[in-house]
C-alpha cells in the first residue's frame, strides 16, 4: 500500500506534471514554428474587425453553437462533460489553497457540504457524459472512424471519474488533508497524511491519482491538445 | 510499396505542411459532428464519405512518419504507411468531396477538410494517380496559353459570331465585344461559350460600361485537380493579361470556383497583391440595378428560388446581391431552408461533374438538394454557378423536380427591354 502510494501519489505526479507541461510547450512550440499558409482559409459571413473575429472565434469555441445546431444531443452532452471538467478544475484549486470568502460564509461545515455537492453533482455529469460517448462511439452507425487513441482516453477519462466519485461518495476525507499532500508535493518535501493513508480511500486516491497520472502524461501526445488548438483553429476561420 | 515510394508521398505532404494542417491534423476529436453536414454522407451513409474519415486517412499517414508516438504505437492511432489500400479510399473520398466546405461550418474547431483533401490530391498526383479528366483539362487550358498564337484567330473569330448577335438582341449595330481594350475599366473574364458571354455583354452594354472581354476563360481545372502550380497558370493567363491592359478590376462570370481562385487564392499563390479589385459578376449587376444603370422590370410571376453555390456564399462571401437581383426581377422570391452559409450542396462542385465514372454517385448525392427544391415549391432555381445548375439540370431530370434551372445573368436578360429579344418559354 505504502509503495503504491508513493508511486502514483508523489513520484507519478511528478513524473506526470513534468511531462504535461513539457510536452504541451513542446506541442505549442511546433505549432508556432510551423509557417502558416498564405492562403487565407476563413470562411463567410466573417466579422471585418480583429476584435470582432475574436469574439467570434471565443464564442465558437466556447458555446460551439454550430455543432450544437447540427447535432443537439451530442452537444448537450459535450456541453455537459466540459462545463463539468471546468467546475471539477476549480474544485481542485482548494488542493492548493482554500478560497477566500466562501468559508467564511458558509462555515467550515457549511464549505465541505457545499463542496461535496458541487463536487457530486460536477463528478455525476462527468460519468454520465463519458458513458454516454463510449456508447456513441461503440453503438453509432460511424464506429469505424474510431481508434483505439479514442478509447484509451476514454478508458483513462472514465477511471479519474470513478475513483474521483468513489473518493468524493465513499470516503469521509476532507479537502483540509489533501491540501496537506498536495502542498507537501509542491513544496518537494511529499508526505502522505496519516488521516488519507489510514482511511478507507486511501487506495481510491492511489488509483485516482495513476489514472490522472497517464492522462496528463498521454494528453500532449493526443487529440486533447484541442483544449490550446481549438482557439486557433478557429480564429482561422474567420481569417 | 517500397520505400522510395513512401519517402516520395511522405515528402509531399511534409512539404505541404503548414501551421492550420498541423493542427488540423492533431487536434480532430472524430466527434463525427461533421457527418450530418456532408450531403454525400447524408445521402449514401457510405463511411468513406465521412469528412473525418476522409481527412483520417492522411492523418494516418501523419501520426506514423511525422509524429513519435505514431511512429512507436502506431496501433494507438491506427497509423499506416500510404499504401494501395489507402490510396485507393483517399481517390475515391477526394476527389469526390465537392469542396463545399460545409463540414467546417458546423465542426467545433472549424477543421477545413476540404484543405487536408487539398494535400491529398498532392499526394495522389505524386503516386501518379491524379484524376486523369481533370489533369488533361489543366494541361489543355495551360497549353492554350503557351501556344496562344495558334488560338487567336479562332477565339476572336467566335466571339466576332457572339457580337453579330449581340447586334441583334440590343437592336444596336454598334455594340460589341471589345478584346484587348487598353485602359478598360473592366476585364470580363468569362466561361467557354456564348453562354456566359452574351448576356454580359447585354447587360454592359446597357449599362455603358467601359469594359473589354478576356481571351480566356475563368474555370480552373487545375484547381479542381489539386495541382497549385498548374491552377496559378491557368488563373495567370487573364491576370496578367488584367496588368496588360491597365484595367481598374476584373470581373468573374457567374462560375463559383473562379470567382474564389482570383479573389483568394491567386495572390496567396504568387505572393503578389493584384493592381486591380476582383469582382463577381452579379456584385456588378446589382450595383448596376440599384445606381439605375440597368433597367429591369419585375417580369417573372412564377415562384422562384435560389441556390448558394458554396464557392459564392460560404466560401466567397456573396449571399445578398443575387438575392436582391432575383427580388428585382419576379415577384414570388422563396428562399431554401437552410440558406446562405447554412446552404446545402447541391453535389456538383470540385470538378466532380467531370468525373464520369461519379455520375452516378453524383446524382445521389444531391438528395437533400432535392428534398429542398421541392419543399420551396418554386418553378425557377436560379444559380450562378455552372456546375451547380448542371448537377440541378440532372437531378431535375432524374427526380422530375419540374423546375427550370436558370442563371442569373439570363433571368436579367429576359426581364430587361432588349428590342431582339427571343421570347424565352415562361416559367417551366
Ligand atoms: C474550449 C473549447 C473546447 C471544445 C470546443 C471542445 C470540444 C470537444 C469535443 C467536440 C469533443 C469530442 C467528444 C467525443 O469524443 O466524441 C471533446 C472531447 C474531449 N475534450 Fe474537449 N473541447 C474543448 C476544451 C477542452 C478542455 C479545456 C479540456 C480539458 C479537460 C477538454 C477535454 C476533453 C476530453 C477529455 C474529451 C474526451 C475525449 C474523448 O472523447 O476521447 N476539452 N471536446
Ligand atoms: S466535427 Fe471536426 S473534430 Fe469532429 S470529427 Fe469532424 S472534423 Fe473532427
Ligand atoms: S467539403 Fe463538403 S463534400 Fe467535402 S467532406 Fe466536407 S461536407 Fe463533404
Amino acid at each position: 500500500m505504502d509503495t503504491y502510494l508513493q508511486i502514483t501519489t508523489v513520484v507519478g505526479v511528478y513524473v506526470a506534471g513534468v511531462v504535461f507541461v513539457a510536452g504541451m510547450g513542446w506541442r505549442i512550440y511546433q505549432w508556432a514554428t510551423t509557417p502558416k499558409s498564405p492562403v487565407r482559409l476563413g470562411m463567410f459571413p466573417k466579422p471585418k474587425t480583429r476584435g470582432g473575429r475574436i469574439i467570434k472565434m471565443l464564442k465558437d469555441t466556447l458555446i460551439a453553437p454550430h455543432s450544437a445546431r447540427i447535432e443537439p444531443r451530442m452537444w448537450l452532452f459535450a456541453m455537459m462533460f466540459h462545463v463539468a471538467a471546468l467546475a471539477a478544475f476549480v474544485g481542485h484549486l482548494r488542493l492548493i489553497q482554500e478560497y477566500p470568502i466562501l468559508p467564511e460564509l458558509l462555515g467550515a461545515e457549511g464549505m465541505n457540504a457545499f463542496a461535496g455537492w458541487a463536487g457530486g453533482i460536477a463528478g455525476t455529469l462527468m460519468m454520465v457524459a463519458v458513458l454516454y460517448w463510449i456508447a456513441r462511439r461503440t453503438f453509432g452507425p460511424f464506429k469505424q472512424l474510431s481508434v483505439p487513441e479514442d478509447y484509451l482516453l476514454l478508458a483513462l477519462l472514465l477511471g479519474v471519474i470513478i475513483m474521483g466519485n468513489h473518493m468524493r461518495f465513499i470516503g469521509h476525507v476532507h479537502a483540509a488533508d489533501y491540501r496537506e499532500w498536495f502542498q507537501s508535493l509542491l513544496a518537494f518535501k511529499p508526505v502522505i497524511p496519516d488521516s488519507i493513508r489510514f482511511s478507507n480511500v486511501g487506495w481510491s486516491l492511489g488509483t485516482h491519482m495513476l489514472f490522472v497520472n497517464a492522462l496528463l502524461i498521454y494528453f500532449p501526445f493526443s487529440k486533447l491538445v484541442h483544449t490550446i488548438g481549438s482557439f486557433s483553429a478557429n480564429l482561422v476561420r474567420s481569417e | 510499396m517500397d520505400s522510395q515510394q513512401i519517402t516520395t508521398l511522405t515528402g509531399v505532404l511534409d512539404k505541404k505542411m503548414n501551421r492550420q494542417l498541423k493542427q488540423y491534423l492533431d487536434i480532430c476529436a472524430r466527434c463525427a459532428i461533421c457527418k450530418d453536414a456532408c450531403h454525400q454522407y447524408v445521402a449514401t451513409g457510405d463511411f468513406t464519405y465521412l469528412p473525418a474519415r476522409r481527412a483520417e486517412l492522411i492523418r494516418q499517414i501523419y501520426k506514423k512518419y511525422f509524429t513519435k508516438t505514431g511512429e512507436f504505437v502506431p496501433a494507438l492511432y491506427e497509423a499506416r504507411d500510404p499504401d494501395e489500400n489507402l490510396l485507393d479510399e483517399l481517390y475515391e473520398s477526394t476527389y469526390a468531396c465537392t469542396g463545399c466546405r460545409r463540414c467546417m461550418y458546423y465542426c467545433p474547431f472549424s477543421i477545413d477538410t476540404a484543405w487536408i483533401l487539398s494535400v491529398a490530391k498532392a499526394i495522389l498526383i505524386a503516386a501518379g494517380r491524379g484524376n486523369e479528366m481533370l489533369g488533361q483539362l489543366a494541361d489543355a487550358a495551360i497549353f492554350k496559353s503557351d501556344n496562344f498564337d495558334m488560338f487567336r484567330d479562332v477565339i476572336v473569330s467566335g466571339f466576332k459570331d457572339i457580337e453579330a448577335e449581340l447586334k441583334e438582341l440590343t437592336g444596336d449595330p454598334s455594340a460589341e465585344i471589345p478584346v484587348d481594350k487598353k485602359g478598360a475599366d473592366i476585364l470580363y473574364v468569362a466561361l467557354a461559350g456564348a453562354h456566359s458571354i452574351l448576356p454580359a455583354a447585354a447587360i454592359f452594354h446597357e449599362a455603358g460600361t467601359s469594359w473589354t472581354l478576356s481571351m480566356f476563360e475563368s474555370a480552373n481545372y487545375g484547381f479542381f485537380f489539386g495541382d497549385a502550380e498548374k491552377a496559378r497558370k491557368i488563373a495567370d493567363r487573364f491576370m496578367d493579361e488584367a496588368v496588360r491592359l491597365g484595367v481598374k478590376e476584373v470581373v468573374i462570370t457567374e462560375c463559383g470556383h473562379a470567382y474564389r481562385v482570383a479573389n483568394i487564392f491567386h495572390e496567396a499563390w504568387t505572393g503578389k497583391k493584384h493592381p486591380f479589385k476582383v469582382r463577381h459578376i452579379l456584385e456588378v449587376i446589382d450595383e448596376y440595378i440599384k445606381d439605375g444603370r440597368l433597367k429591369v422590370s419585375r417580369c417573372i410571376d412564377v415562384p422562384v428560388s435560389y441556390h448558394d453555390p458554396c464557392q459564392v456564399g460560404r466560401n466567397g462571401g456573396i449571399f445578398e446581391q443575387p438575392r436582391d437581383i432575383v427580388r428585382a426581377l419576379a415577384t414570388d422570391f422563396r428562399d431554401m431552408t437552410p440558406n446562405r452559409e447554412q446552404q446545402w450542396c447541391c453535389g456538383g462542385g470540385g470538378g466532380i461533374v467531370a468525373i464520369s465514372e461519379m455520375d452516378a454517385f453524383r446524382l445521389k448525392s444531391g438528395k437533400k438538394k432535392v428534398e429542398q427544391i421541392r419543399a420551396t415549391g418554386a418553378k425557377i432555381v436560379a444559380s450562378p454557378c455552372e456546375n451547380c445548375r448542371l448537377q440541378m439540370e440532372g437531378l431535375n431530370e432524374t427526380e422530375d423536380l419540374g423546375v427550370r434551372i436558370a442563371a442569373i445573368m439570363d433571368l436579367v436578360i429576359e426581364c430587361m427591354d432588349l428590342p431582339g429579344r427571343k421570347q424565352a418559354a415562361e416559367g417551366a
